[in-house]
């Protein structure tokens, strides 16, 4: 009984906590995420939750809103838009993955008063057009070239981006910036499309690549899109038995940072999805609290490059959830 | 039975119209691709990649055989891989103990397929649906539950790692070919030359007759989810052991894949017909359609098209053998 008692005293408490809150100017909110098997959007929600005490400090609150899966993408981001227009928040951390769809939404939450910022896939073009009060993520075409001009910067000459999944815009975004970063540094570079019988089959694309350096020994430098299919192009790359290749990869995962510790892999570009949540989120209630305003826009939170330099660092940041 | 030995007889075999269809391919690709593709380096290519294929591909095909499907293979596959990752990998328990676990899972989710399936008569195609989505919801909600991450690295060294996955023959095959002729030597014993293979047949051709003639069909079919579940769970661990690395993600073209390298290989989608051979050969068809791509000078963006087309062809091959075989009546010799 006594327990109860407390338990209904401690509940006043926070209520009466919250309505003294409320009427100042607290920011409450909402971010939209991608689905929890994404490795990426767990990052996301680290960085979300480092940023949420000084949101809550402050009188406010922050909501995640997370795609269950992919399947029915376009509407269920719509939908998530939408839930946060009807929820009432002051604040949206949007990525614009589908601009035809979301668009008239996040036109419609910025009509209601609703101050937005995109994060992650958008970019500065859009969020200006949009009226989105800044940008903060990366940009894949920067990525890229980033990626080309270290590859061209260590001597490399041929550089082959294996893309297991062509067409889609952010893929091949990423190989179009690896050939440009590699011709801007006196290189050349080609893409590599994987036909979809060969995705999430490590042995076919470990093959794939071989075959490919046996066929063209000219290609001293691999790039995957995905840091699961570097795991697959090491081993495509030991079985050529041509040492000369360094392997580079977009994202990264344990093994692959094992890799680069260990020498068989030469680097990763991290987008560094910590900051992007992070600061999206603090930068958004900033505003909606305090009214500041950040002259730097785009906010770009990539690309970092993970290499045998700051690999100790950066191991230390996956040991926190953070990386 | 004819006993003399006839080119006519090989010809009508099950398999006969699997291995024409794999000798266009392998022509097809000797043109086009030139001499890498038929060098060691460029055998083992195909090799590897049909070796993962076709370990699960046989018991799908005689799922097939039988009447059944079975596609929650494409979970099982990541779901061995992350089993013995987080097992042996998080966890840094011994790998033995992460690959007994791993297997352990793959013959439980084949009972549960099978039970299921001979208790509520829904189409083993639905059935294997609902685990499909319900092992990918397991593997990722328990690794980001254990390890706050979709992608887990394990190091395996010693025995464990040259038996299940390392290279062999100069760092070029894969110890998976090995294990997959021995178990396609194991299930030719057992299909062709003994009374199960009988029994399979007659599942799929009719299977109230076949229980009523005795046949354990319940018991059968269980077990053959098992060795389909149990099959595809290996082969993930494997791969894991192999990349030092295993993803949440994945395996989904391993479903596709199977069916259609137990189809090329000649088994009918209706049930009743096929032979271990042809589905072999299939696998190394498909194998083959899809590497061979790389050793020719094709542009890259047409692989899907011409890798469509070839399969197209080498069924079509195999229905025109198989309709000639079955449509074939020994000439009578003499009268009486």
């Amino acid at each position: 009984m006594r327990l109860i008692k407390n338990l209904m005293r401690a509940a006043a408490v926070v209520a009466l906590m919250a309505s003294a809150a409320s009427p100042a100017t607290a920011a409450t909110i909402a971010v939209v995420g991608g689905s929890n098997d994404d490795a990426f959007w767990n990052l996301i929600k680290k960085g979300i939750d480092d940023a949420t005490p000084a949101v809550v400090a402050n009188g406010g609150s922050v909501n995640y809103l997370r795609l269950q899966n992919y399947d029915n993408f376009a509407p269920d981001v719509v939908q998530l838009i939408r839930t946060a227009i009807s929820q009432k928040v002051d604040g949206l951390v949007i990525p614009n993955w589908v601009p035809e769809a979301e668009d008239p939404a996040i036109k419609d939450a910025i009509a209601a008063g609703i101050k937005v910022i995109l994060m992650n896939a958008g970019g500065a073009d859009k969020a200006r057009e949009l009226g989105a009060i800044n940008y903060v993520g990366s940009d894949e075409y920067v990525a890229g070239q980033a990626g080309g001009a270290y590859f061209a910067s260590h001597g490399k000459k041929h550089v082959l981006c294996v893309n297991t999944l062509p067409g889609a815009n952010n893929t091949e975004a990423r190989c179009k910036g690896v050939t440009d970063g590699m011709v801007a540094g006196g290189g050349a570079a080609e893409q590599l499309p994987l036909p979809t019988t060969s995705f999430g089959d490590p042995t076919a694309v470990a093959e794939a690549i071989k075959a490919t350096l046996l066929k063209d020994t000219t290609i001293d430098g691999v790039i995957t899109i995905s840091a699961g299919d570097a795991d697959a192009a090491a081993t495509g790359i030991q079985q050529s038995g041509i040492a000369t290749v360094s392997l580079g990869s977009f994202d990264m995962n344990a093994a692959g940072l094992a890799r680069i510790k260990g020498g068989t892999q030469t680097f990763a570009i991290d987008q560094q999805p910590y900051l992007q949540s992070y600061l999206a989120v603090s930068l958004l209630a900033a505003a909606i609290d305090f009214g500041t305003s950040l002259p730097t826009y785009p906010v770009l939170t990539g690309p970092g490059i993970v290499d045998t330099v700051n690999i100790d660092a950066t191991l230390a940041g996956v040991e926190k959830g953070a990386r | 039975m004819q006993s003399s030995f006839s080119p006519g007889a090989l010809l009508r075999r099950p398999e006969a119209g699997a291995f024409l269809g794999l000798l266009a391919v392998l022509i097809f690709f000797g043109i086009f691709g030139g001499l890498t593709f038929l060098q060691p380096a460029g055998m083992a290519s195909w090799m590897n990649v049909a070796s993962n294929l076709g370990v699960i591909a046989i018991p799908v095909g005689l799922l097939m055989i039988a009447g059944e499907l079975d596609i929650s293979v494409g979970a099982m596959v990541p779901f061995g891989a992350m089993t013995v990752a987080v097992v042996s990998g998080h966890y840094d328990l011994p790998i033995w103990f992460g690959i007994a676990v791993a297997l352990t899972f793959g013959v439980l989710i084949g009972l549960i397929n099978g039970y299921m399936v001979i208790r509520t008569a829904v189409p083993s195609l639905i059935v294997t649906l609902g685990t499909l989505f319900a092992v990918q919801g397991i593997v990722l909600g328990l690794t980001v539950l254990i390890t706050k991450s979709t992608s887990v690295a394990l190091v395996t060294e010693g025995v464990a790692k040259t038996i299940f996955g390392d290279f062999l023959f100069n760092g070029q095959v894969q110890v998976m070919v090995l294990w997959w002729l021995a178990i396609t030597a194991a299930y030719i014993f057992f299909v062709h030359f003994s009374r199960f293979g009988n029994w399979i047949f007659a599942m799929g051709g009719d299977k109230v007759s076949a229980r009523n003639a005795g046949i354990p069909t319940e018991r059968m079919t269980i077990l053959l989810f098992v060795l389909s579940s149990t099959s595809a769970a290996f082969v993930g661990l494997c791969q894991a052991i192999l990349y030092n690395s295993a993803q949440v993600a994945g395996g989904q073209s391993f479903i596709f894949n199977a069916i259609i390298s137990v189809v090329v290989g000649g088994v009918l989608l209706t049930g009743g017909f096929g032979s271990i051979v042809g589905i072999f050969f299939g696998t190394i068809t498909f194998a083959i359609v899809n590497q061979g791509i790389y050793y020719t000078d094709f542009d890259r963006n047409w692989s899907s098209l011409i890798i469509g087309i070839l399969l197209l062809v080498a069924v079509l091959m195999n229905n025109t053998f198989r309709k000639m075989a079955l449509s074939y009546a020994p000439r009578k010799t003499g009268g009486k």
